[in-house]
């Protein structure tokens, strides 16, 4: 195992740049999500890794060794694709067997290792069958197989889970869980589904537009999202965005909405929102945050039911608030109807601000 | 459930007769009998002696079947034996190596075509194309010029070089299509598990593209196997005649004897059969490649 070290990567198609100075380290063992929407580059940024595509610039190093003109099959990694690219041809034991082959081991040791690795992953059972006699499950596991076959000093995974079903997508999530926690494995895991980052993952690299947007712990990322897009990406449902304008009333400061109410904001806030470029600022809550009333109270804004949509334990609602549509959730016993008026109270400790023109979050200086 | 059971049970009413469907099935009884009746008629005269093929009315089955015919192309004693087995030899000799050249250039090719992107790839791509938009008898003269310059007019290697100018774009086209198949994750995976970059296309890809490989080899082989007009123009020597050439002489110096004819014709068509019933398989599975998602 060994850590894995990206500095100021590039990489350009032209005048495109699908991965954009991009740093971060992952350390030893760890295991880090690389997540973001389509096309933002997280699958570029592990192919990078891979020695699949060649970098434009900056280095990569795994294991205090700088890796950038290395071929794939010197860099020591192993990769789970997305399609698990099992050699369709081969039986599951000459898959297995085939990345032990080309480091010319002795046949003896190869059949053993083979071996082991089907042990624990549980497969010794299908090692004579093709590929194509699999299940997705299966073939999910041989494809794991292949990877931890050979002791790498790192496992690459490119959103391994996504053509499983949801049931069994639940069920691999924690047996990869399960295998980083047994081997101690470094691991590098590509995925859109920040649910899968956020319960899998040490930490996660939120990457938007070629960009690496922030870099933390699952907790760190949720609770203090350093801009608007990571705010709305991570979390489900994401967090809520109301556009507003920061004005001072005297001693106090205000954020009011182009319909005319007005929230008075906690000190610590007033000093966030002044520190804004413009009076146009974001106010961000979660769900979970937020409480709805059906009567005024003191400190509430006003909103109007939009749709209301029970889960079973906790219903969300969604509530039309300046224009914004805010996820509200409630308890279940709670009856709301669409276009039923309601008043929402912020929790002053947990809302987020963000400045409108930078998208930045603000934070006090 | 009861609906279900009950309109099966219910004798079905008449169903009116389709015609479509059965002017459909006549059509293809006639273009069946318009193709395979000129064979079977290739295969009984040849087992027909001289005389009774000129019969007329037609002896629809041969009074006396002989294999005296195919004994005589196939016995080197005599002179029409020893050439009958020479053009055989040219033409095997000339199709094979023909098939052979064009896979070793066309599997390359196709796979860069299928798998780099290099500057000018879709310009060379379609001018690989650009012999075959053209009638092959345009290029007859022009090409029998240069094979005169290379000094290549009645040698094998003059129709080689010319098979391959038709083969080589549609097996490149017919690869290409096939390693398009192949999924780029199957080489990725390959070259991180330790092999180089040919070693991913030997060990993976090659097996994998083995059907179309076969397809491909089929195709040049029958298309130099059957040529005439080039193989007619390029060589005058006797002892250098392929087949479909060769056999024209069964017209002129033995005044046309057709049982003779038949049998060597018959015997010209027996590699291409043999090809085909073996490699079947293959091919059917070349050409339905990527019609279906898997």
């Amino acid at each position: 195992m060994a850590e894995v070290v990206l500095e100021h990567v590039m990489k350009n198609y032209g005048s495109l740049y699908a991965v954009n100075d991009v740093s971060f380290t992952v350390n030893d063992g760890e295991f880090v999500a690389l997540v973001g929407p389509s096309g933002c580059g997280k699958t570029t940024t592990l192919n990078l890794i891979a020695g699949l595509l060649p970098i434009s610039g900056g280095d990569i190093a795994i294991g205090n060794r700088v890796v950038n003109d290395l071929d794939p099959k010197d860099r020591d990694i192993a990769m789970v694709f997305q399609n698990y690219a099992l050699y369709p041809n081969k039986t599951v034991f000459s898959n297995l067997a085939f990345p032990l082959q080309m480091r010319k081991l002795p046949k003896a040791e190869i059949a053993s290792k083979v071996a082991e690795a089907a042990r624990i992953l549980d497969i010794t059972h299908l090692l004579e069958r093709k590929p194509r006699e699999l299940s997705g499950g299966q073939q999910q596991r041989v494809a794991l197989g292949r990877a931890l076959v050979r002791d790498p000093l790192v496992f690459l995974m490119d959103e391994p889970l996504s053509n499983l079903d949801a049931k069994l997508r639940v069920q691999m999530r924690s047996e990869i869980k399960r295998f980083h926690h047994n081997l101690g494995a470094t691991i590098i895991y590509v995925t859109h589904d920040q649910l899968e980052a956020v319960t899998m993952a040490d930490k996660m690299a939120v990457m938007n537009g070629g960009f690496l947007q922030q870099y933390d712990t699952p907790a760190q990322v949720f609770a203090n999202p350093v801009n608007m897009f990571v705010a709305s990406f991570v979390g489900s449902p994401a967090m809520s965005l109301i556009s507003l304008q920061a004005v001072s009333r005297g001693t106090e400061v205000v954020l009011q909405s182009a319909e005319g109410w007005e929230l008075p904001l906690s000190p610590a806030n007033a000093r966030k929102a002044l520190s804004s470029t413009t009076k146009n600022v974001v106010l961000g809550a979660r769900h979970s945050t937020l409480k709805l009333h059906k009567m005024q109270v003191s400190g509430s804004v006003p909103g109007k039911i939009y749709t209301v949509e029970p889960t079973g334990d906790v219903t969300f609602a969604q509530v039309f608030i300046a224009e914004a549509v805010v996820n509200i959730s409630v308890d279940p016993s709670v009856h709301l109807s669409p276009d039923e008026p309601v008043w929402i109270e912020f929790d002053q400790e947990r809302v987020h601000l963000f400045d409108a023109e930078t998208t930045s979050a603000l934070t006090v200086r | 459930m009861t609906d279900a059971t009950s309109t099966r049970i219910r004798p079905v009413t008449k169903k009116p007769v389709d015609y479509w469907r059965w002017s459909g099935r006549v059509f293809l009884v006639l273009l069946l009998i318009f193709t395979a009746m000129p064979m079977a008629w290739m295969l009984i005269t040849s087992l027909k002696t001289g005389f009774a093929a000129m019969q007329y009315p037609p002896q629809w089955w041969p009074a006396s079947p002989t294999l005296e015919n195919y004994a005589r192309l196939l016995d080197p004693r005599n002179s029409i034996g020893q050439d009958f087995l020479r053009y055989f030899w040219n033409s095997l000799w000339v199709s094979t190596a023909t098939t052979i050249l064009a896979i070793i250039v066309a599997v390359p090719a196709a796979y860069a075509f299928s798998r780099f992107r290099f500057p000018g790839r879709t310009f060379l791509f379609f001018s690989v194309l650009l012999r075959n938009m053209f009638p092959a008898i345009v290029f007859l003269v022009p090409l029998f010029i240069l094979m005169r310059l290379l000094g290549l007019v009645n040698t094998h290697g003059s129709l080689i070089l010319t098979y391959l100018t038709f083969g080589l774009p549609l097996a490149i086209w017919l690869l290409k299509g096939f390693y398009d198949n192949i999924p780029i994750q199957l080489e990725q995976a390959a070259r991180i598990d330790g092999a180089t970059r040919f070693q991913a296309f030997l060990y993976i890809v090659m097996p994998l593209s083995t059907p179309g490989i076969i397809a491909t080899a089929i195709y040049s082989f029958i298309g130099a196997w059957n040529e005439y007009i080039y193989a007619y123009t390029f060589l005058t020597k006797h002892d250098q005649m392929t087949l479909p050439v060769g056999i024209q002489r069964f017209f002129s110096e033995n005044a046309t004897d057709w049982p003779g004819l038949m049998a060597a014709t018959f015997m010209m068509s027996v590699p291409v059969v043999v090809l085909f019933l073996v490699l079947q398989k293959y091919f059917v599975q070349a050409l339905t490649e990527g019609a279906v998602k898997h």
